[in-house]
């Protein structure tokens, strides 16, 4: 056992550690600093953009990573092996992303409500030799409201099955299946609008 | 009406994220953990003596009920005590001003 650990964390730069060993490690208390090291590694950077989808400005996409990061340790022992730690990591930087705009949004209203100011972010948070139509596309999607949103990006830029979402989101998989193609036409018209 | 092909589009993001962002986040990540991790020590080892120190009262309650155990000076060893009689008698005149004083500050 105690060879198969350290083989793990030897190899800690590959990517080819499975979701298995890394659990196994985050819930070993010798080990938990390995476990989120591997994570960063392997889903550090999809966690990221998933986040900055949802958020847009780096800023806040920073601090709702760490705030993930922080909670897949305290919640560590909440995690089951049912569902794949890929599933588990997005619905804890999922629920980051939905505080942090609730948070943002103040009490009178929704996560909804924030579509304009996002979009108004993502225009000042584009790199200047950005292609117009990438903008149009994120500016459509800053638009839709939060549960479309969540399910256009996981699908289309996560390449996750409804099953999956259904694990992060928690509908039903044809209401996801709604919410993706009211998502798409939605954006398509966006873009069809406003393109030169 | 013409229509768009969202799948033609490249996944790319518009955005940048800064060099080295997710290395350093990594590294502060960890340094929380690891304080978190020895707070949670700290806080393990406070309970630990605080438990310690009940079950060593409920202890010491069990094998001396009531305090019987406990040396409480007796009416002998308190009447050993100098009396404020005693204690003037032995005050020099500056003492004794003092103690007037203050005597009639707080009403004796």
């Amino acid at each position: 056992m105690k060879r198969e650990e350290d083989s793990i964390v030897n190899s800690q730069g590959s990517l080819s550690v499975s979701d298995e060993s890394i659990a196994r490690l985050l819930c070993d208390d010798n080990h938990v600093e390995e476990a989120v090291r591997l994570i960063m590694k392997k889903y550090g950077e999809p966690l990221y953009w998933h986040i900055r989808r949802m958020v847009v400005a780096h800023d806040d996409a920073e601090d709702c990573l760490q705030e993930t990061m922080i909670n897949v340790y305290k919640y560590r022992s909440t995690y089951s092996n049912e569902y794949p730690l890929s599933s588990w990591l997005y619905k804890i930087a999922t629920n980051e992303s939905l505080k942090l705009l609730k948070n943002r949004s103040g009490y009178n209203l929704s996560v909804d409500d924030l579509g304009d100011s996002l979009k108004d972010s993502v225009r000042e948070e584009a790199s200047p030799d950005a292609d117009e139509t990438l903008i149009l596309l994120q500016e459509a999607i800053a638009l839709l409201p939060a549960k479309q949103k969540m399910v256009f990006n996981l699908r289309y830029y996560d390449d996750k099955s409804y099953e999956e979402i259904h694990q992060i989101v928690g509908d039903s998989v044809n209401t996801l299946k709604t919410n993706y193609h009211y998502a798409v036409q939605k954006i398509k018209d966006y873009i069809l609008e406003h393109q030169l | 009406m013409k229509d768009f092909d969202l799948e033609s589009l490249s996944r790319e993001m518009p955005y940048r994220m800064p060099e080295h962002f997710l290395d350093d986040m990594t590294e502060r990540v960890v340094a929380q953990i690891g304080k978190q991790r020895k707070h949670r020590v700290e806080r393990r080892i406070v309970a630990l003596f605080a438990s310690a120190a009940s079950v060593a009262a409920v202890a010491l309650l069990f094998l001396h009920p009531f305090g019987g155990g406990f040396d409480i000076p007796d009416y002998e060893s308190i009447s050993q005590c100098a009396s404020v009689d005693e204690v003037l008698q032995n005050m020099t005149a500056d003492e004794l001003g003092v103690y007037s004083m203050m005597s009639n500050y707080y009403g004796n």
